[in-house]
């Protein structure tokens, strides 16, 4: 099999075959939160299937398209479906759709995904956006030999969350009236729900928020050089001492609920990116 | 490989050619409770050998056995003998023969384990009902796609032991006039024995006890829609400031002393279990 970058530039020709534009930004969208692409304006539209090496989802409500466009005028490629440990993909296929915007030239990187609330003041609706995070999967997408033309062997890891980007959207979510927040999030492989005990832990560790995504994104975006924005909508509340049964399908309507909020803070953020480039 | 569903069907095939009951609760008998196997009144028994896909258990003690037959006015199957992470086993090999009793039809999982004591009440001998659990075995049985006929792709964990049962077992060491514990185990891989540092760290998370199984059963039996119990037996303490070295001959003598307390709590939540099924 050829190596990780040789993966990468294939899926990456296979995309400019059909859109040779080089996009500002990628966007990954999670649970439920697949319908946050209609801001897109739309040139090409790629099933996973069509991009070598691009494994397919599994998960619920998660579709599998990679969508090339333009978002607010800025080019942009917008992955509506992700990659989980939980689906049973090493981490470093899981997180191929991150190398692949890398490749294809962005510089900006959006994670948007469904989370539990362990801060007991977030409602479900809630926006969170990513301060820092805390990896509880133990596998590590960068575990391996590392190919140093993709990125350092020891990634810095100070400031993984963009704090100019992560200002941008904590200014939109106000200006919007939204409940938003600025929170720590803890990666867990999943895919079953946390038990209690497990969420005391995770609130004793310094976690705001938890899920089974986004870290090993962050992780291989910091690793690339991408500069990320990570959005989280509380879906349920994860609350060890007045615990409610966690559903699957209630995530997925919290989320979809939620998306016009995630919508909007994506939008003011790509239009702040379109003056930064004007202003360079 | 048959998919995972299709190796569970073969197995139980394999097991009801030769007994034809719907068990009403699967038992993993784990370390203490050697005395509820010879309490089962047998109708069938297979080594793990002669059934398909099962794990051939590896650890001291454990020789691997699936017992069918009748216990306390139920219908039972129990396993003697377990594989676990630290010997190797994939993770979906250590929960099959759970999701092989689940298939015949059990409803209800009961399982032991021994386990080292963090909180320092507890006491070697003390048996711990698990109220709840920590998985931080760096491994999940349910990693993978997902098949529904299973159950759901992302299970709620809001309650995996049942609180009825944990109340019920209570109740006996109250009537039987014993120490039993409730309280939270976490789950680590093993198989070396944590340091000071390690058991520190996992009372500071909120564990009461620390074993290197059970919660893999747990989260399979959860996911196939099984109702749990769990029991734990101290067998030494792991006090990071006040810590002796382990010594397997003593956990072993420590386990076998415990065992009556054990099967007492056992056997209680199997009577109510006879009880409310009207059995």
């Amino acid at each position: 099999m050829e190596g990780l970058a040789e993966r990468v530039a294939q899926a990456a020709t296979a995309v400019r075959a059909r859109w040779p534009k080089r996009p500002r930004l990628a966007v990954v969208l999670g649970s439920g939160l697949g319908g946050v692409a209609d801001s897109l304006a739309l040139d090409a539209e790629l099933p996973y299937g069509e991009v070598p090496h691009l494994p397919r989802p599994t998960a619920l409500s998660h579709r599998g398209r990679l969508l090339c466009g333009r978002l607010a005028d800025l080019p942009a490629v917008v992955f509506q479906g992700r990659l989980h440990l939980y689906e049973g993909y090493a981490l470093a296929e899981a997180t191929l759709p991150v190398r692949l915007a890398r490749a294809l030239g962005a510089e900006v990187l959006i994670l948007a995904n469904a989370a539990g609330g362990l801060d007991p003041r977030y409602r479900v609706g809630d926006i969170v956006v990513l301060d820092d995070h805390i990896h509880c999967m133990v596998a590590n997408p960068l575990t391996g030999w590392n190919d140093g033309r993709l990125g350092p062997r020891f990634p810095d890891m100070s400031a993984p969350y963009d704090r100019a980007l992560a200002a941008v959207a904590l200014a939109a979510g106000h200006r919007g009236g939204l409940r938003i927040w600025s929170g720590v999030y803890a990666a867990v492989s999943g895919p079953a729900y946390e038990t209690r005990a497990e969420r005391r832990m995770l609130r004793r560790l310094g976690a705001d928020l938890v899920g089974m995504s986004t870290v090993p994104e962050a992780i291989v975006a910091a690793h690339a050089g991408l500069r990320t924005l990570a959005l989280s909508v509380v879906t349920n509340r994860a609350l060890p001492d007045a615990p409610e049964r966690d559903d699957a399908a209630e995530v997925v309507l919290a989320a979809g609920a939620a998306a016009q909020s995630v919508r909007r803070i994506l939008l003011d953020v790509a239009a702040e990116l379109a003056r930064e480039e004007e202003g360079e | 490989m048959t998919e995972l569903y299709d190796r569970i069907e073969e197995a139980a095939a394999a097991v009801r050619a030769r007994w034809p009951g719907t068990p009403h609760a699967a038992l993993v008998l784990g370390t203490g409770l050697g005395g509820v196997a010879d309490a089962i009144a047998v109708e069938a028994a297979f080594d793990f050998e002669e059934l398909p896909h099962f794990p051939v258990p590896t650890a001291l003690s454990h020789h691997g056995r699936l017992l069918c037959g009748r216990l306390a006015g139920l219908s039972i199957v129990a396993t003697r003998g377990r594989a676990h992470v630290y010997e190797g086993y994939p993770p979906w090999q250590v929960v099959f023969p759970v999701r092989v009793m689940r298939a015949l039809g059990a409803e209800l999982l009961v399982v032991s384990q021994a386990v080292g004591g963090l909180d320092p009440r507890y006491r070697p001998g003390d048996p711990m009902i698990v109220e709840d659990h920590i998985n931080l075995m760096g491994v999940n049985p349910l990693i993978g796609p997902n098949d529904e006929r299973l159950g759901p792709r992302f299970p709620d964990m809001s309650r995996p032991y049942d609180p009825e049962l944990v109340d019920v077992a209570l109740a006996v060491a109250r009537r039987e006039d014993f120490v039993a514990h409730v309280g939270v185990t976490v789950a680590v891989a093993g198989p070396n024995l944590e340091t000071r540092a390690e058991y520190r760290l996992l009372r500071w998370i909120g564990a009461d006890v620390v074993g290197m199984s059970t919660v893999p059963e747990t989260l399979a039996a959860v996911h196939g829609g099984m109702r749990v119990f769990g029991v734990s037996v101290v067998t030494d303490m792991c006090l990071p400031d006040a810590l002796e070295p382990a010594d397997a001959e003593v956990i072993v003598r420590v386990a076998e002393a415990a065992a009556p307390k054990l099967e007492a709590l056992v056997l209680g939540v199997l009577r109510h279990e006879a009880g409310r099924a009207g059995a």
